[in-house]
Parts: structure tokens; C-alpha cells; sequence
């Protein structure tokens, strides 16, 4: 009896508030994609989420969007994802944006292909998304793409590793080469290393590259976590396993870390310096092919990626179409085609270093411009 | 204090008027509820100082529904993990195990094109074989947990790995309401989500069965029960919190309800609080975890304890799992990568013992939300992740360090703190002198104990 | 024996100490004079452990009132160091041994001879030798702690003792642990290092060993000082220390009954166990025994004589490797492979060791007492909460067990009430055989007696008692009928009447029979 009196009593209240709230809630649900299109104030909350700091580049590009965001008059809110659990607290914080009524979110995501769930919330929400350097999948909700051509950052260290060997080694008609790939949880390892078949496979078909260890295939060739150690202790049982009587040319790694470990490896088991090949131009590695002992790398200039974003936030935010689209037709994310913008990746070699860092002091230094 | 003086006193407490220690009995009379009380204190003195902090951001509803929504599937390990913790092990494996789990479903609903639910019974299954597989080591072979799911851990993130060809694997949009869905909405427009509301109601009605149900077993045991305002007190309080949650859950965006991720939460710690609480396994492992050669002589069978809570473990982990990729539509490599250590700080913020024995359900539930409040609090103030984590690890230390500390004092804990001093004589006299003399166990003597009989009952005549 | 002129080493004077809601101790006074052995009595609860604690800086300078004198100084000691450096020295009943570390390792610990920055490992051993001899013991110094008994455990923590150069030894229940010879021993042992001048202070329960050695006695109850008695000139005897404990004369020690003894129901025979690591090793050898309805039966044996081994052996095969033997109930042979089985045909093992075998320690009374038979009050594995704190209510009042309510933490317990405890979780079992094991080990008198009556209330009730104890006093109190072990084997059979200490402790100590 009591029983009733209490629980009809409750209702009552959850009632009454409901009444209370009449009518409200067809009124609230305003925001869908089309709103970006008038703009938004001048000092509004910019969203940028980034994956875990595992490179400098992400530092880099986490102080340069403060910087310039702040410059530009709006209110940045860069985070970056913690190394551990990453993916999870990414989503988090994109929602954190989106709560916090951030208009435009840049995302670099740590698996693109985990985050359309949000993108979407953000999208409803009336947040302009973009995807910053690796692609957001299956989702509809993505407005635009913003990266370096990253098949091409492969084909680019393919051709560069073909060309060392030519020229290091004149006399020779074959090489012996072993093949590096990146972190098999990094969905932009696998595209680095498609890239690079792309221009090796023909090679290694017709004979003119021996893949002494027959290691080829991406789960082969893979390096954990991206870390140095990892690279460094295959490179060391390559070696013992298959050169103990011939001479390794050339080596395939996907990023300069492991250029540097694979090039340790080498140096310690007391073999001449094959042709390596880089990517992202740290500054160690920079000094080492300036010293003559890795091959190339690449450069993507972080400044360049960071000032295009920046510039699509200004037009958003003026409510202007976006002018820096060059691309409209490769980025298929697996339901839509995302408008992007690619920036060319650039090949450094001894020759040509201090031109290609003329307008980055940290690395002019390092290759010994002034 | 002699054994020999008569009891004195033990039911003249009845007819007590005001007293402080009665609001201890809000939130049960056991051993362990004090630090409960402490810890959800401490979370609803996160929640308003955060509310504050993000000027009302905190308690919007949209926010609410992302901090279920992105906690459920450690919140639902903890579920498991608290089991496996009073059992005296640890489960090192969960997060591989839910990685594998859901590459595995994601593979079979992507892949092989079927249905989810068949994908979702695939998925529990695994979760089982996988649990007693790991179960079986512990159990049967005695391999120390620790080292058994620390190779599950490695095993099963290849495992992923291995399935996945080290990528995602998208799943269909069908699947993903378990996740992150919602109630359909139904009925008249009343501006509120009226599933929700439905829920709140049911909800209400719980909290005050629940109330008149412990009242009329304690008459029905003859028990002391609180006085009557204090039941009062407590059901408006919970009353009032049900209400608070219901409007706010109800009140997101159109289309947004309660989520279902939360539901299945829900339904999950309901559950598993009334085997822990009211079943003769969850007796048991209790009781293994407090003094498995006690309980072996009582006629506990501890193998089968042991590989319950591991196995139990590896399925709600497959939950856990399928959660994920629910709400991250698709499986990744790096799934579940560190989910076993929020789990088991979880667990540990919300009052249990390492060393096995302590531990409540709801206790891990309100640890999580402590995490999960001051995670999404922090970044919504735009606190970067490093500084983040800096503050979880101090949280979890100074959580679990004021429980010791209290502990060595002799004081059980804050809700000792608040009552200490205020009982009444008659209360007091038939307490035997717990500090006095040689009977002072503390808990970890257990360890060596165990150890130390019967096997070296060295004959020594 | 010490004479009063003696000067006195310890004084400590008004010693209050409070836990929070209980005052453990209040103004209790302690006068020692050099060079004697001080007895400190009292029944379980009446503050003698936490009086020591206070005097060897367990309890920090500050945490209590009072003061404390020691060779003419005030001492106030912040942590055992500060009391170890001043000469005091206390062994714990809890022994502080690490098993795994050998006894050269275990003396030096904390304490290790130095070359520089390593451990003299030569010097230690050779001062091992040096002190093992002085405590009569002559094991290898390299011998682990774990290998050697605890009768030997407990010399090597007095060879620890005297390394420290101790000039005030503390023994908190010496002997609880030790069979009849290895207590002489130690009691040897306090003498002599008395006549080197080393002052004890000794806490126990056994009245018959305090009675012989000790020069004084100070008896506490309910955390105050009651007396000092000078054992040479007031004529002190057992009896009279329980007056001073228990504060009236205790009658009846061991209740009286009519035993209605009835048929034999319970056999066994050729019961042979093996040693659970040594195969070589029989622990139990071809013992053959009965019960009747309604009968106590003794046991009795020397520690490490397979008294626990037996018992457990026979509860669900809990201990050793079981080698042969049946087991009859009523007639019929029956198997206890496990535990389980054990309970189902009506058996029940109350442990020599309450806490690390007999309780969870983190459980409350009302789990405590259902928990090796839940079904009872079980339906589809639900538990009914409302039967179980009825059940528990019985027994509480039943048995006596003091405590507030049975929601009460079982670690809250005093021992006697711990012990009553656990006799309830097998009483709820409804054993036809209860196997008692040490049941009244660390518990005061009071409740000894309150336990004596328990058991006879279960035998008139038709049940069949085995008890196991290594009080011979108590054996033969209480028992009908007693088997005597020595080295696994069953010696001899007396009953009550026939029986008497010696008999018994001729028969626990040779395997050869004695004609009855």
C-alpha cells in the first residue's frame, strides 16, 4: 500500500518535470552539416586531436596549430592522445570538442578506421571535420582530407633506394637488399610499403634485387611499435642469418628511427654501410646523410600541412567554400570520396639537402647550411 | 575483556533517537561499505568540482550519455576483474582477449557476411573458449594467473593482429547500436526521450522495493534495523539522484536516450551483484580469496572457483570487446591495448584488497566513474593527456593509500571518521577489545600462512 | 631466586593506552628487578601483549601514558630499533623467522658483521656456532629456518636475542607451540641465561610452567594490574593464579557429565598416509581406532606425532597422500575422497589453527558459521540472507559467542569467541563426528571451560567427539576413552580411568605397549 502511495508519488514528479520540459525537444536537435556553410565567430573553439606524440613531427604540428590558430584569432584546443589505450581517449576527446562547441575539429587520427562514430556526433553537432594527414573511414562525416601523398612518400623511397644502388655500386648488374616496414598496427605503414613495392616489385622479379633473406611480405618485414630496438635486433639476425659471406647493398626503412637502428646493426656486425633510405627528416638523421652513411630521407614540411589547415579553418569560418582542394577523386574513406588537399613529399639527399631545408633553421644547421 | 562475562545489552538498541553512525546504515552494514561511502563521496565531490570548473559542460546531457558511452566497456571489466581479484588472482589478458574477441566478430559479420546476432553469439563463445582455456591453466594445472593471462596477453594481441592482417575491419552500421545506440523514441513528444523516462521509472520503483524488502527481511531476522528516517532519507536521496539522471539522460539530443551501452552495463552489474551477493559461488569466492585452505577445509571446491572467475572473466571481456567495436565501428589492431590496468585500477579505487577477499561490485563500478568523471572533466578543460595520466596515476595512490592508512589506524575508514566518538554506551560494552592482546590479525598474514601449513608440519617427536 | 634487594631493572609506571573506543590498558604498573624471571598472567584480552608492545616501542612514545623506567633511566622509545639498542628484546608468538633464509642468515638479519661494504659471512657463521651452542642447539648453521621444527625455530630467535647483547628478554607465549620436551628445554634454557644474569619477562598460558620457573608473577585483567605475587613466599600455585586471572575461584575446570556412551559407529582401520613430499616418508602408519555414539575420544601425542596428520588425512584426504585404510559408518564402508564427501557422510574438522585454517578472517559472523554448508539455507544456489542470520542468531546465543550482532567482522573476535565460532560452522554442518584439533589452543580459561561444556552438550546429543590435544590435564577431563601416537602410529588405548599424565605421556613418547 505504502509501496504505492510512493511509487505513483514518483512518477508524479518525473511527470511533472516532463511537462515541465514541454515541447522542447523537437526544437533542440539543430545542428546538421549544412550550418558550416554561413561560418561562425570570429574566436571560435578550434578542435585539434592528435594521435600520441610518437614522432616530432606530431609535437611540431601540436605547437604550430596553437600558434597559428591563436594568431588567427581563435580559440585552439589541442589534444593529444595518451600512448597507451590510445585509440579510446581520442574518441573521448573529440567529444570533449564537441561538447566543448568547437566548430571546426582537425583530426589526426590514430586509426581512422575507428573513429566514425564521433565524427558523426561532431558532424550532427555542426562541426566542420577534417582529417589531418591520415584518412577518417566509413563515415560520411568527413568534409576534407589534408595530407602528404603517402603511397608517394613510398614510390619516392622505392626510387631513391633504386637510384642509391645504381650510383653507390656502378659496377654490379644485382643487389642484395632487405626490405623494413613500419609498425603493423599503423594503417600508413602498409601504404609506405605498397608505395615502395610499387617501384621494387618489378625489380625483384626481373632479378635485379635479391631479397637475400626472402623476406617480403608486410607481416615479415614489420617492426612493432615502430621502435628502434625491434628493427635493430631483426637487422641483427638478418645479417648473421644471410650475410656472413656476401655484402648487403641496400636496405628499404620506412622512417628515419629505424634507418639510424638499422644502420647501428650494421656498423656493429662490421659490414660496409648499405644504401638506406629515411623518411621525416629528423634532425640525427639529417647530420648521418650529410655524413654520408644514410642514404635519403623525406621531407614533409609540418609548416606547410599546418598553414593549409589553418588557411581551411580561415574560409570556413568566413563561410567561404574552400579553395585548396587539388585532389577529388583518390580518397575514397569506403562511402564518400573526401575532397583533399596533397602536399608533395620531397626527396633529401646529400645533394640537395640545403636547398630542401632553406627555410627550416633546426635542419639547415643540420646539414651544415648556415 | 573476559570471555567469561555474560552479553550484555545487544538488543537494546531499538528505540536509539538521532544517531550519526545510522547514516552508515544507508549504504549497508558490512565491512566494506564504509569505503564505499568514501569513494562515492569522492565521486560526487569530482563531479560538482567539475561541474564547476567546465561551467555546467560536465552535467550536459550530451556529456553524460559520451561518458557512458566511452567508459562502458571498462566499466563492464571491472565487473569481471573485481571477481577475479577477490578470488586472490589478477587478469592481465583482458584487453588482448577483448581485441581478439572483436576482430573475430568484426571478421565473421564483414568477412563471411553474417548476421550480427549470430556474430554476437560467436563472440561469447570465443570469449568462453578462450576463458577456459585460461581458466584451466589456473585451475587445474595451478599456473599463477599473473603468468597465465600475462601470455594470454601476448597471444591474443597477435592473435588480433593475426586475424586482422594487422588492420581494421569495419563493421556493419546495424551492429554498432550496442555501442554507441539508442532507444527508439515512442509515444507522445513530451520534449523528453520517453524510453528514458520509462527506465527512470522502473528505476524508482527498484530503489524503493529494494528499501521495503531489506526492512521487512530485517524484521523478518530480528535484526537491528536504522530507525525509520533513515530509510526515508535515504530513498528520497536515491530518489532524487534517479530523478536528477533520468531528466538529464532524457533531455540530450533528439534521438539520444539513455544509452544502450549503459543499459547493457546496467543489466550486467545488477546481475553479477546478486551472484556475489546472494549465491553460494559468489560465497565462494569470497571465501577462497579470504583463506582458500580455510575454505578448502569448509569444502569449497577451489578449482572450480578458480576457473569460474577466470573463465566468467574472458566472457565478459568478449562483452567488453564487442562494446569496442560497437562503438568504434570497426576493429583495430590496437584495440584493448592497457584496458586491463583501467579495469584494475577501477577496481582497487573502489575498495578491494590485493591480496584477495575484499572487493564489491558496485565498489569497482563507482571506482571507474571516478576515472571516467575526472578523464572526461580534464578534457573538456583542454588538459593535455600527459598531465592526464599524471593525475589518474596520483588518484589511484591516494585512493587506495587513505584506505591503508585508515586501515593501520584501527578507524573503519571515513564513514569511522564521521561516527567515531558518537556511539552510545550500550553499543560499545560487548565489543570485544580488537586491538588488545594477540588477536589482531591483519589480513596479510594470510599469505605466508597459507604456505606454511599443513605440508610443513614437520614430525618433529 | 631473586631476592628483593635486588636492584630493579624495569619500571613501568601508570601505563594507559587507548584504541579507539577501548582502553586496553589503564594505569597498569610493572616492577621487574634484575636478573629474575617475571611472569606476566592474565586471561586472553586483559592487555599483557599490548603492555609488551608499549615497552618495546610497538607502540610508540607518545601513543600511550606513562612512563617507563629501564636501568634507572626514562626511556622513550619510538620503534622496536631504539628498544633493541637499550637491551630489550622481545620474541614474538608469531614467530619473526624468514623460512627461506638459513639460520646463520635469520640471527644476523638487520644486524649483518661487515667487511667494508660486504657481509662477513666467516665472522657470522662463526658466531652462529658460537650462540647456537650457548641455546643448546648444534643444527649446521646453513640450515634453512623452514628445515628445523618450531621448537628449534624458537632457540634460534633467542640466539637472535642474545646476539643483540640483550639484557631484558621478552617470551610472549613461548611455548604455545612447543610439545612437553622442547618446552623443558626452553624452560632449561630461561634458567640458565638467568644465571648469567639476563632478565626475562615471560607471558603465558601454561599456569604448570609458570608456576615452576618464574620468580614473579604479575597478573592483569581487563588491562589493569591486580597483583604481584613473589612465587618463594606467598605459596603461589596454580589455583591461585587463576583467582587473580579470572578474579573468583574457577570450579569445575571440566564439567561434569553422565556420558551415555552408545554403540561404536565409526571405524577405521589400517588408516597409512605418506608424507605429501617425501614418498619415503609414512606420516600415519596402519592406525586402526573407533568411536562410539555419545563418546569423547582422546587423542594424544606429541606435536609432529601425526595427530593432525591423521585427522586431516581423514577429513576428505586434506593432507599427505593416502595410502590405505577404510573408513566405516554404522557398518557400511565409506569414502571420503574429498571434503565434500567428507561433510556429506557427517564428518567435521574443527583445525588446530583457527586462523590460518578454521576462518576467513575477512568474513562476518553470519558467513563465518554457514559457510561449509551452504545448501542448508541454500535454494537453486541462492542463498537465503534471512535463514542465514537466524541460523547464526541461534548459535550465537547457544554458544555464547560475545559480539553486538553476527554482522560483526570474525577478526573483531577474541580467540575463545573465534574458536566458538568456528565450532558453530560445524555444528550448523549437523556431523555425526566432530574431530576436535587443538580446540582450546590460545584461549583463556573461561572459555576453555565454556568450550568443555560445549563438547559435552554434543556428545549427550549422540554425536561422537575426537579430540586432540596436547594438554594432558584436558585429555583427561574430558574425554571417555584415549589413544595414544607416537611417530604416526597408534600406541596404546586407555580409558579415562585408567588413565593418568604419566601413563599417557609413556605411551606418547615409546611405541612400546603398555599392558592395560
Amino acid at each position: 500500500m505504502k509501496k504505492l502511495v510512493i511509487a505513483t508519488a514518483s512518477f508524479a514528479a518525473i511527470a511533472a518535470m516532463t511537462l515541465a520540459g514541454c515541447s522542447a525537444r523537437t526544437d533542440t536537435g539543430t545542428g546538421t552539416g549544412d550550418e558550416a556553410a554561413a561560418g561562425f565567430a570570429a574566436d571560435a573553439t578550434i578542435g585539434v586531436a592528435l594521435p600520441d606524440k610518437t614522432s616530432e613531427n606530431w609535437v611540431l604540428a601540436g605547437q604550430l596549430f596553437t600558434d597559428d590558430l591563436t594568431a588567427a584569432g581563435f580559440t585552439p584546443d589541442v589534444q593529444y592522445a595518451p600512448a597507451s589505450n590510445t585509440v579510446a581517449e581520442q574518441q573521448n576527446q573529440i567529444t570533449s570538442m564537441v561538447t566543448n562547441g568547437a566548430k571546426v575539429i582537425i583530426i589526426g587520427a590514430k586509426d581512422g578506421a575507428q573513429l566514425s562514430a564521433q565524427v558523426e556526433a561532431a558532424h550532427d553537432a555542426g562541426a566542420t571535420v577534417i582529417a589531418y594527414d591520415r584518412l577518417i573511414l566509413n563515415t560520411e562525416a568527413v568534409d576534407y582530407y589534408l595530407a602528404f601523398d603517402n603511397f608517394k612518400v613510398g614510390q619516392l623511397q622505392g626510387q631513391a633506394l633504386l637510384d642509391g644502388l645504381k650510383a653507390k655500386f656502378p659496377d654490379k648488374t644485382s643487389y642484395n637488399i632487405e626490405l623494413f616496414s613500419g609498425s603493423p598496427d599503423d594503417n600508413n605503414a602498409g601504404v609506405f610499403f605498397n608505395g615502395a613495392m610499387d617501384v621494387l616489385q618489378p625489380k625483384i622479379d626481373d632479378g635485379t634485387l635479391v631479397v637475400v633473406s626472402g623476406q617480403t611480405e608486410v607481416a615479415q618485414t614489420a617492426t612493432q611499435g615502430w621502435l628502434a630496438a625491434n628493427a635493430q635486433s631483426r637487422m641483427d639476425t638478418l645479417l648473421a642469418a644471410n650475410y656472413q659471406g656476401t655484402d648487403l647493398d641496400g636496405v628499404l626503412s620506412p622512417n628515419d628511427t629505424l634507418a639510424r637502428a638499422i644502420i647501428e646493426s650494421v656498423r656493429s656486425a662490421g659490414k660496409p654501410i648499405p644504401v638506406v633510405t629515411g623518411q621525416d627528416s629528423e634532425v640525427e638523421s639529417v647530420k648521418s646523410i650529410v655524413a654520408g652513411e644514410q642514404y635519403m630521407t623525406i621531407y614533409k614540411d609540418t609548416r606547410s600541412l599546418v598553414a593549409a589547415a589553418v588557411d581551411m579553418v580561415k574560409e570556413l569560418q568566413a563561410g567561404k567554400e574552400v579553395s585548396e582542394i587539388n585532389d577529388t577523386k583518390s580518397y575514397d574513406n569506403g562511402v564518400k570520396v573526401v575532397p583533399s588537399y596533397l602536399l608533395a613529399p620531397v626527396v633529401v639527399t646529400k645533394d640537395n639537402a640545403k636547398d630542401a631545408y632553406a627555410n627550416n633553421p633546426d635542419l639547415l644547421a643540420a646539414a651544415g647550411g648556415s | 575483556m573476559s570471555d567469561t562475562t555474560p552479553t550484555t545489552g545487544t538488543e537494546s538498541v531499538e528505540k536509539a533517537p538521532f544517531r550519526f553512525r545510522d547514516l552508515g546504515k544507508m549504504f549497508g552494514g558490512s565491512q566494506s561499505s564504509g569505503r564505499q561511502f568514501g569513494i562515492l563521496g569522492a565521486l560526487v565531490v569530482i563531479i560538482v568540482l567539475f561541474e564547476i570548473l567546465t561551467k555546467g559542460k560536465t552535467l550536459d546531457p550530451n556529456n553524460l550519455i559520451n561518458i557512458v558511452n566511452g567508459n562502458a566497456y571498462v566499466l563492464i571489466l571491472a565487473v569481471g576483474m573485481v571477481m577475479v581479484i577477490v578470488a586472490g588472482h589478477i587478469d592481465l589478458s583482458v584487453g588482448s582477449v577483448a581485441a581478439f574477441v572483436g576482430i573475430v566478430v568484426a571478421q565473421s559479420m564483414y568477412v563471411w557476411h553474417w548476421p550480427w546476432p549470430l556474430a554476437m553469439v560467436l563472440g561469447l563463445v570465443v570469449g568462453a573458449i578462450v576463458g577456459a582455456w585460461q581458466g584451466w591453466w589456473v585451475a587445474y594445472v595451478g599456473v599463477p594467473a599473473f603468468i597465465v593471462t600475462l601470455a594470454g596477453m601476448l597471444f591474443f594481441r597477435g592473435a588480433n593482429q593475426f586475424v586482422g592482417n594487422s588492420t581494421s575491419i569495419p563493421v556493419p552500421r546495424e551492429f554498432t547500436f550496442i555501442g554507441g545506440g539508442f532507444l527508439p523514441d515512442f509515444g507522445p513528444d513530451f520534449g523528453f526521450s520517453n524510453p528514458t523516462l520509462i527506465l527512470g521509472l522502473l528505476a524508482a520503483v527498484a530503489v524503493i522495493w529494494q528499501e521495503r524488502r531489506l526492512r521487512s527481511n530485517q524484521r523478518k531476522m530480528g535484526a537491528v534495523s536504522a530507525p525509520v528516517w533513515v530509510s526515508v532519507v535515504k530513498v528520497v536521496v536515491l530518489l532524487l539522484v534517479v530523478i536528477g539522471a533520468t531528466y538529464l539522460f532524457a533531455s540530450g539530443r533528439v534521438g539520444t536516450s539513455y544509452p544502450i551501452a549503459g543499459i547493457i552495463l546496467a543489466v550486467l552489474v545488477l546481475g553479477y551483484s546478486f551472484l556475489t551477493n546472494n549465491t553460494t559461488i559468489g560465497r565462494h569466492i569470497y571465501a577462497v580469496g579470504g583463506n582458500w585452505r580455510a575454505a578448502e577445509l569448509s569444502g569449497v571446491n577451489i578449482r572450480r572457483v578458480n576457473f569460474f572467475v577466470m573463465a566468467n572473466m574472458s566472457v565478459i571481456a568478449a562483452v567488453a570487446g564487442m562494446l569496442w567495436i560497437a562503438r568504434s565501428v570497426a576493429s583495430g589492431p590496437g584495440d584493448g591495448v592497457g584496458w586491463e590496468l583501467d579495469a584494475i585500477a577501477a577496481v582497487f579505487i573502489g575498495g578491494a584488497a590485493v591480496s584477495g577477499g575484499i572487493g564489491t561490485i558496485v565498489g569497482s563500478i563507482i571506482g571507474g566513474l571516478v576515472i571516467a568523471v575526472l578523464n572526461n572533466g580534464l578534457q573538456l578543460l583542454s588538459v593535455g593527456a600527459d598531465r592526464v595520466q599524471m593525475i589518474k596515476g596520483l588518484v589511484l595512490l591516494v585512493a587506495v593509500g587513505i584506505d591503508v592508512y585508515s586501515k593501520r589506524q584501527g578507524k573503519p575508514s571515513i564513514i569511522g571518521l564521521l561516527t567515531r566518538g558518537r556511539r552510545t554506551g550500550v553499543d560499545e560494552t560487548p565489543v570485544p577489545a580488537a586491538p588488545v592482546g594477540t588477536q589482531t590479525p591483519t589480513p596479510s598474514q594470510g599469505g605466508a600462512q597459507e604456505t606454511a601449513r599443513p605440508q610443513d608440519l614437520t614430525p618433529e617427536g | 631466586m631473586a631476592q628483593s634487594s635486588e636492584p630493579t631493572i624495569l619500571e613501568m609506571r601508570s601505563i594507559t593506552k587507548e584504541f579507539p573506543g577501548v582502553k586496553a590498558l589503564e594505569n597498569v604498573s610493572l616492577t621487574v628487578r634484575a636478573g629474575e624471571i617475571h611472569a606476566i598472567c592474565g586471561e586472553n584480552g586483559a592487555g599483557k601483549s599490548t603492555l609488551m608492545k608499549v615497552l618495546s616501542g610497538v607502540y610508540p612514545y607518545g601513543s600511550y601514558t606513562g612512563e617507563i623506567f629501564f636501568q634507572g633511566a626514562e626511556s622513550r622509545f619510538s620503534n622496536i630499533r631504539q628498544s633493541e639498542n637499550a637491551g630489550i628484546v622481545i620474541i614474538h608468538q608469531e614467530l619473526a623467522l624468514i623460512p627461506l633464509l638459513s639460520i646463520t642468515e635469520n640471527i644476523f638479519l638487520g644486524n649483518e658483521p661487515r667487511k667494508g661494504f660486504a657481509i662477513d659471512w666467516i665472522e657470522a657463521k662463526r658466531r652462529a656456532i658460537e650462540l647456537l651452542a650457548r641455546v643448546g642447539l648444534d643444527d649446521d648453521p646453513d640450515t634453512l629456518v623452514k628445515d628445523i621444527g618450531v621448537g628449534k625455530q624458537q632457540l634460534v630467535e633467542i640466539a637472535k636475542a642474545l646476539n643483540k647483547s640483550v639484557k631484558l628478554l621478552i617470551l610472549d607465549e613461548p611455548t604455545a607451540a612447543l610439545n612437553e620436551s622442547d618446552s623443558q628445554h626452553l624452560l632449561d634454557l630461561l634458567r640458565g641465561l638467568k644465571g648469567r644474569g639476563i632478565t626475562s619477562i615471560m607471558i603465558s598460558h601454561k599456569l604448570n610452567e609458570i608456576e615452576a620457573i618464574a620468580d614473579e608473577i604479575t597478573i592483569l585483567r581487563d588491562g589493569k594490574t591486580i597483583e604481584t605475587l613473589d612465587v618463594a613466599k606467598d605459596g603461589v600455585d596454580e589455583d591461585r593464579i587463576i583467582r587473580g586471572m579470572v578474579g573468583r575461584v574457577l570450579e569445575n575446570r571440566f564439567p561434569k557429565r553422565n556420558a551415555k556412551i552408545g554403540e561404536v559407529f565409526f571405524e577405521v582401520k589400517n588408516w597409512t598416509v605418506q608424507h605429501p613430499h617425501s614418498a619415503d616418508r609414512l606420516v600415519v602408519k596402519n592406525s586402526s581406532f573407533t568411536v562410539r555414539r555419545g563418546e569423547v575420544v582422546g587423542f594424544a601425542g606429541l606435536m609432529g606425532a601425526g595427530r593432525t596428520e591423521l585427522a586431516m588425512s581423514l577429513f576428505g584426504r586434506s593432507y599427505g597422500n593416502f595410502i590405505s585404510g577404510q573408513v566405516f559408518k554404522d557398518g557400511k564402508e565409506i569414502r571420503l575422497r574429498n571434503v565434500d564427501e567428507a561433510i556429506d557422510q557427517g564428518l567435521a574438522y574443527v583445525s588446530e589453527d583457527r586462523k590460518a585454517l578454521g576462518l576467513n578472517l575477512l568474513d562476518d559472523i553470519k558467513t563465518s558459521i554457514t559457510a561449509a554448508k551452504l545448501s542448508k539455507i541454500s535454494k537453486l544456489d541462492v542463498v537465503n540472507k534471512v535463514e542465514e542470520y537466524n541460523v547464526s542468531e541461534k548459535f550465537r546465543k547457544s554458544l555464547r559467542i560475545k559480539t553486538p550482532t553476527v554482522d560483526e567482522g570474525v577478526n573483531k573476535l577474541s580467540g575463545g569467541n573465534q574458536q566458538k565460532v568456528v565450532l558453530a560452522k560445524w555444528m550448523f554442518t549437523d556431523p555425526d563426528l566432530l574431530i576436535l584439533d587443538e580446540p582450546t589452543r590460545g584461549i583463556d580459561v573461561g572459555a576453555k571451560t565454556e568450550i568443555y561444556g560445549i563438547i559435552n552438550d554434543l556428545a549427550a546429543s549422540g554425536k561422537g567427539i575426537i579430540m586432540i590435544s596436547s594438554e594432558l590435564p584436558e585429555l583427561l577431563g574430558v574425554s571417555d576413552r584415549i589413544y595414544t601416537i607416537f611417530e604416526g602410529a597408534i600406541t596404546n588405548e586407555m580409558t579415562a580411568e585408567q588413565a593418568n599424565p604419566e601413563s599417557l605421556m609413556r605411551s606418547m613418547t615409546s611405541s612400546n605397549k603398555k599392558a592395560s
